[in-house]
């Protein structure tokens, strides 16, 4: 270590003194010039030319940072400095894709800085509108050579680097440089190499977007936009000048590379991709391996960190209760991720990245190699792949004639764990990264130091930092083992023999391995020391060996956490018997009914249907389960038309009044729990919608609880599509605090004017491209300029897109209908809908639905006259009508909350049980699918212990498409299952620790629950 | 059955609000005039029996007779008889740990009477907030909650409760045990990860220094207890019965879930020798053995609750009482805040779903909650000499589809049991012309 940072003194000395003189061609000189032109030879090495070609006893020649040839029995050039490598090996040194070294760093907004809204970009000039959209960065402009991150790298073995400012969604180009210590000029291989993306708004201060699916109809529209643009600038008087979705335009032809936080948002960033006919490369997170079906099938090639999580310390019971099966499942898994991605064939690169210690970078990669990954592989990771991804693989990656001369050179096998690198070339530059290769000094020794007693002690530990072990019944004392630069410092604290005190050792240099020198005593006199080795350490070496033996990791399950599948679920042929059938068809509630399912779909409903031929053969045949339903109640799976489950990074997009661009489909997550938890309450569907805190809201997205399948796999299949509004205190920010009573409305006037205006623009901009499409200049003239969020509304305007409107008090409801009168558009349903009894009237004139809770109120002013016979008098007044969550609790409970009507208002079972499940599908429209219990209707069913609206009823089975996707015998299982994963995980932990091990405090980290008024969190 | 009982509403309705269909609020019962005899309902006394064909009398707010009608003589003719066939009786329940006639609206600061800024309050006393007018009491008492436990929020030590009956003129009239304890909300202990090294030693740093101030507090409040000084410090003083002896001695209510917050908090209130009760105990099913070798009983938080932690048994809350049941340690059930607590009757009946009886269901909301809170000599039981404080259901009381209250009683005083919403709901159906 002390040896380095005089040599990287020196080095820097080295170079300040002669700046100018030895740097760039286009540089004045000062002093003589220097130029050398001489080439270096490396002699019989083993030389890997590229990731899976090694060549021994090889020859390389390297002349003004290039590789002039490389082979064996080459012709030696008369001027060459002859460097001789025998018992080395010689690598193309590696790149790292995503580096940011040289860049300065981008200033971090905190949220809500001053506590005021920013609605508009802050950067001044001809840019984007929003300051997260900054493709007019160049890393290459902004590039400043710091020797201290480049070193960092290169002591690793890196010799290049694609850089650039990690900040923003669509962030700019990178830079390909060496990691040199020469001048900017000398160090750019390539000053335009790829473009950045990711979903971050990073140091933007600007409000929008606040939410993960803002950022992505931020970026939607700005390829949108960006196109526009380009047709625009052939007819520049048509449109705006735009710095920003120039350079857009410019860098599409650059290698694109998004940065995503986890495996979904690769698939997100995939959606994309294919939407604006474009290829990323993934910079990923490093549990791809919990999707990698998935990801492999998007054919994007990935960049992986290998920052794999620290284990917990398990030690304290209490802690040790917090972590989540997930989270330790990820913690012994991560290490796989590269093994898991390999074997699905998807191409990756390595990235130094996301590690907090650059120096566990080798080791870590070394563990994945432990865990399944070849050698070439990863060999691969850190050259040929990378090279290829940024199309620089004719001058980095591999060491062949006319390539930049990066190559390190090393003691072992680069990965081997004994390695020592002893050199970096960078563009043929010498780096020192050890200058002596170090002796394998461990085993057990006899230390004579003048005329003490003899002092045995062991040394083990790495070859490169061994520890110092003393024998305890000849010492008693401490001891400790340093090395610096060629000397190696030993101390023995005496503690029970004289001479008491710390008695310090030097190894000489020039005597290396034979361990001897000069020593102090404690008391200052100089003697002269040696040790003699007795015995190597064959017990130590055995351990090591042992501990190595691979342990079969839990398996990946879907998802990769709690109650999780290990094998994806399918469809059964179920024959239920003699149940008690709530049919929601004209039949009623039958008793002793048999309903047959079979293929995802009801097949038919019934008495005594295993005596029909059809039956008879699907039973013999084994293909058909039985399911006893004596004394027990199916039904309809529950849907609920108001949920916020199974969404991630964000609720609301509340920072503008109207964000109908935004769409909660971009957002869906299969990991949460509370997809599990609905099940287990008889839920079916979820209506996922955006929150309330503007008038028009984003687009929602309803899917099925296919829990362990992915968050395409479970959204409803050909559905209409809706989109939420809102209406009230919400939109009005009455309850967000002082600071926020600048952004339109903040009454309810304001509220009917967003409306207004929004569907008056949406009209003109439907007419503007009618006009396009219709002109005879179509496709010659410039096409209006395509708006996301004015589309969404046309849709509505054209009955392709339905509103859900969160709602409360009479005035506002009777408002929008209103103004959807006078727009022409319709309310699909009102939701919440609180004061609806007050206008049910009306409502039931405009025929719109209503979605509300059944006993919620007085959480705030408007919701002080709310009744919880709300919902039988909209019901008796010939409102559809059904009851909500909102919440993930009530969410499994709201059979419950259907019987709650019984009671309140005197709404009888049967209808009462429809508010639950064939109203919502009314609602939404899928009650052709869903809803009730029908012959060719899909088998979304649950098999209740009770009368469902009873608090004394269990959902017993839950099935969607004929999949049991809960059961609550299989449930009980599942918690065995999850308490011995978690014991075994728990012993690995408390194992790493003893071993030495880094670890985390374990604790917990709360789950986010998200519900519409929580303020804190913007609902 | 359900036209039936519309009809009563109704009457009832138009009886109570001759002059003015739609009262603002209901008006508080006068004292039991003349003694009155519920007949031939079924009666869950709340300590686990059931009489089926039930006479149950009372007079001046005192239970009378509480007997099986077929097996004893009576003379009815003192009486003011209800036939109550094919009804069900129960003791009026019992709300712990709620802000009820403290908050009012949740959103609006002028409304919020819960919570005394600054960290150590015992000294202050939810009685002088609680508000006998909220327009939210009515609508939790019609569905079987007759008295409740009015606790204070926020800070460590929030402040001390008091017991009220839910139908009364002023909070004097409304107390029935006043400053029936102190609460505390013990110091976090959970460790939330993720903010790094710094972020995690203030955490700890705050949780040691949480408690330690808590200890000096006690230490100071134990002497001053024993000296009885003559100047007079309010905070100590308000403490001071934490350490009487025998019943002097006042309880003391800690909030806490953790398992390690509970091992804790018990230890602390061991060194002092206080009589506590655990409030919340998510994690109580833990710990249950040391919660019962200290007997040490719970007022369990919303049974309908998700889990606190992912990997926890979806029906984690559920099954609580039914663990802590079997383990023998004394619980009751709470609903924490305040319009929700009209849903208390059915957190019970969840209990009974997962694993209690019905009649042990009823015990958690009603006698053990009189036992745990100290009200059991006259409050929590249908048992003579106690308050005549009861309600008569048409079904079920347990379960939404049949709660339905046609009469209820505190101490024999027949309450009103419409409430804003009744109104509204009247007032609407009428303009609709519905039934």
């Amino acid at each position: 270590m002390n040896f380095c940072k005089n040599s990287l003194l020196l080095l820097v000395l080295f170079a300040c003194s002669f700046l100018g003189a030895c740097a760039q061609d286009t540089y004045p000189v000062n002093g003589v010039a220097d130029q050398k032109h001489v080439a270096f030879v490396f002699t019989n090495a083993r030389i890997y030319i590229d990731y899976k070609t090694r060549i021994d006893t090889a020859m390389l020649v390297v002349r003004e940072g290039k590789i002039e040839a490389v082979g064996k029995a080459l012709k030696v050039p008369v001027d060459a400095v002859m460097i001789d490598l025998k018992g080395k090996f010689v690598y193309p040194s590696f790149i790292d894709v995503y580096a940011d070294c040289g860049m300065p760093e981008a200033r971090k907004a905190r949220v809500g800085e001053d506590g005021y809204p920013q609605f508009l970009s802050n950067t001044r000039g001809a840019y984007n509108w929003n300051q997260a959209i900054r493709p007019e960065t160049d890393a290459y402009k902004l590039f400043s050579n710091d020797d201290k991150k480049a070193d960092e790298l290169r002591k690793l073995g890196f010799g290049a680097a694609l850089t650039h400012q990690k900040d923003g969604i669509a962030r700019g180009t990178g830079v390909f440089v060496v990691l040199s210590d020469e001048k900017e000029n000398k160090c750019i291989l390539k000053d335009r190499a790829s473009a950045h993306y990711s979903f971050e708004k990073g140091s933007s201060t600007q409000d929008y977007p606040s939410s993960l699916m803002g950022s992505i109809a931020l970026l939607r529209q700005t390829y949108y936009d960006a196109r526009w643009y380009q047709q625009a600038s052939t007819n520049p008087l048509d449109a705006e000048y735009n710095i920003s979705l120039d350079a857009f335009n410019k860098e599409q032809s650059l290698p694109q590379v998004f940065e995503v936080c986890d495996k979904y948002a690769v698939l997100r960033a995939d959606r994309l991709a294919k939407e604006f006919g474009v290829q990323y490369i993934i910079k990923g997170n490093g549990d791809e391996y919990q999707r990698v079906q998935e990801i492999a099938a998007t054919k994007m090639p990935l960049i992986l960190p290998v920052n794999f999580p620290a284990s917990f310390d398990m030690e304290d019971i209490y802690d040790g209760a917090q972590p989540t099966l997930g989270e330790m499942k990820h913690w012994e898994l991560a290490s796989y991720n590269p093994w898991y991605l390999q074997q699905a064939g998807v191409p990756f690169a390595f990235t130094t990245s996301d590690l907090k210690d650059k120096k566990d970078f080798i080791k870590n990669v070394r563990k994945a190699i432990e865990h399944g990954l070849t050698e070439e592989q990863a060999l691969r990771a850190l050259t040929e792949t990378p090279a290829a991804l940024l199309l620089m693989q004719n001058q980095v990656g591999a060491l062949r004639p006319g390539m930049v001369a990066n190559f390190t050179i090393s003691t072992k096998p680069i990965f081997d764990k004994d390695n020592i690198l002893m050199e970096n070339w960078v563009a043929g530059k010498q780096f020192i990264i050890n200058d002596t290769e170090p002796k394998d000094l461990r085993g057990i020794y006899e230390f004579h130091v003048a005329s003490l007693p003899v002092l045995k002690a062991s040394i083990t530990g790495e070859l490169n930092d061994p520890k110092l072990l003393l024998d305890d019944d000849t010492a008693k004392a401490k001891g400790s083992i340093s090395r610096n630069g060629k000397f190696m410092n030993i101390s023995f604290e005496l503690m029970r023999r004289e001479p008491k005190g710390i008695l310090r050792l030097s190894s000489d240099p020039d005597r290396m391995g034979s361990l001897s020198g000069k020593a102090q005593l404690p008391d200052g006199t100089w003697v002269p020391w040696n040790a003699v080795k007795v015995s190597e350490l064959v017990a130590e070496a055995k351990k090591d060996t042992v501990k190595k033996v691979k342990e079969t990791p839990g398996d990946v399950t879907f998802p990769n956490r709690a109650y999780g599948w290990h094998t994806k679920p399918t469809a059964e042929s179920i024959l239920i018997k003699n149940a008690t059938v709530w049919t929601n068809e004209q039949e009623g509630i039958l008793q002793n009914t048999d309903v047959y399912i079979s293929g995802g779909k009801i097949v038919k409903v019934g008495k005594d249907l295993a005596s029909s031929p059809e039956l008879k053969v699907a039973l013999a045949a084994g293909k058909t389960r039985m399911l006893d339903g004596t004394g027990k109640h199916l039904a309809a799976g529950i849907i609920d038309e108001h949920s916020h489950i199974a969404i991630t990074r964000g609720v609301n997009e509340g920072t503008q009044a109207v964000t109908s661009e935004v769409r909660i489909g971009d957002v869906v997550t299969a990991d949460d729990i509370n997809i599990y938890r609905a099940l287990s309450g008889g839920v079916t569907s979820a209506h996922l919608l955006h929150g309330s805190s503007n008038p028009i809201g984003g687009q929602t997205q309803l899917i099925k609880l296919r829990w362990g399948l992915t968050p395409e796999q479970m959204k409803f299949e050909q559905w209409p599509g809706f989109i939420k509004f809102a209406l009230g205190e919400n939109v009005k920010q009455s309850n967000w605090g002082d600071k926020q009573t600048s952004r339109f409305p903040q009454t309810r006037m304001g509220v009917e004017q967003v409306f207004v205006d929004a569907f008056i623009r949406a009209k003109e901009y439907e007419q503007t491209w009618k006009k396009y499409e219709g002109s005879k200049g179509k496709g010659v003239i410039l096409a209006p300029r395509r708006d996301l969020e004015l589309d969404a509304l046309v849709e509505i305007l054209n009955n392709k897109r339905f509103i859900t409107c969160h709602s409360y008090v009479q005035s506002e409801i009777n408002m929008l209908m209103h103004v959807s009168d006078s727009l022409g558009f319709k309310v699909n349903t009102f939701t919440h809908i609180l004061e609806g009894y007050k206008v049910a009237d009306k409502m039931k004139a405009h025929g719109v639905g209503a979605s509300t809770f059944a006993d919620w109120w007085a959480y705030k002013n408007e919701v002080m006259e709310a009744i919880p016979y709300n919902a039988a008098i909209l019901h008796d007044e010939g409102v559809l009508v059904a009851i909500n969550s909102d919440d993930p609790e009530m969410g499994r409970r709201l059979n419950q909350e259907a019987a709650k009507a019984v009671k309140y208002g005197g709404v009888t079972e049967e209808e009462a049980w429809k508010f639950v499940t064939l109203n919502p599908a009314k609602l939404l429209h899928i009650d052709s699918r869903v809803g009730s219990i029908k012959a060719g209707k899909d088998a979304d069913l649950v098999l209740w212990s009770d009368n469902p609206l009873s608090i004394y009823a269990k959902a017993l089975t839950t099935l969607v498409d004929g999949v049991v996707y809960f059961d609550i015998d299989q449930d009980i299982k599942l918690r065995e299952e999850i308490k011995s994963e978690k014991a075994r995980l728990t012993r690995l932990m408390l194992d790493a620790k003893k071993n030495g091990d880094k670890t985390q405090k374990a604790g917990v980290s709360f789950e986010e629950l998200y519900k519409c008024d929580t303020m804190l969190k913007n609902y | 059955m359900l036209n039936l009982n519309k009809n009563t509403l109704f009457s009832i309705l138009v009886l109570c609000c001759a002059s003015s269909l739609f009262a603002q609020q209901p008006i508080p019962a006068k004292p039991q005039a003349k003694p009155i005899l519920l007949l031939n309902g079924t009666a869950h006394l709340g300590d686990g029996k059931v009489i089926a064909n039930a006479a149950i009398g009372f007079e001046n707010g005192r239970l009378s007779l509480v007997a099986d009608a077929t097996t004893i003589r009576l003379d009815k003719s003192k009486f003011e008889i209800i036939d109550c066939s094919g009804k069900q009786i129960y003791p009026g329940f019992i709300a712990p740990n709620t802000t009820l006639g403290l908050v009012e609206v949740e959103a609006i600061r002028a409304t919020l009477d819960n919570a005394e800024t600054g960290s150590l309050n015992p000294n202050v006393r939810s009685i002088i907030s609680y508000n006998t007018d909220s327009k939210v009491t009515p609508t939790v008492r019609s569905n079987g909650i007759l008295t409740a436990q009015i606790v204070p929020q926020g800070g460590m030590l929030s402040g001390q409760s008091s017991v009220v009956m839910l139908d009364a003129w002023n909070w004097e009239d409304a107390a029935y045990k006043t400053d029936d304890g102190v609460h505390l909300n013990w110091p976090r202990m959970v460790f939330a990860r993720g903010g790094g090294p710094e972020a995690e030693d203030a955490q700890r740093q705050a949780q040691e220094k949480g408690i330690q101030k808590l200890r000096a507090l006690f230490n100071e409040a134990q002497a001053y207890a024993q000296s009885k000084p003559e100047e007079v410090n309010l905070r100590l003083q308000a403490m001071s019965e934490l350490f009487a002896s025998g019943v002097n001695q006042q309880r003391l209510f800690v909030h806490c879930d953790d398992a390690r917050e509970i091992v804790s908090a018990v230890k602390f209130a061991d060194d002092f020798g206080m009589k506590i009760i655990l409030v919340g105990g998510a994690d109580a099913w833990k710990v249950a053995d040391l919660l019962k070798s200290k007997n040490i009983p719970v007022i369990l938080g919303r049974l309908h609750a998700l889990p606190m932690r992912e990997d926890e048994q979806v029906d984690q809350f559920y099954q609580l009482p039914a663990r802590l049941k079997q383990a023998g340690v004394l619980f009751c059930l709470g609903v924490d805040g305040f319009w929700q607590v009209r849903n208390l009757p059915f957190m019970a009946g969840t209990a009974a779903t997962y694993g209690l009886t019905k009649e042990e269901a009823l015990a958690s909301i009603t006698s053990s909650t009189a036992k745990i809170l100290g009200l059991d000599a006259r409050l929590g039981t249908l048992e003579v000499d106690k308050d005549a404080t009861l309600f008569v259901s048409s079904g079920d009381a347990l379960d939404m589809r049949s709660n339905q209250l046609s009469m209820a009683f505190i101490q024999g005083r027949k309450i009103d049991l419409n409430n804003i919403q009744t109104d509204l709901n009247q007032r609407y159906r009428n303009k609709y012309g519905l039934k």
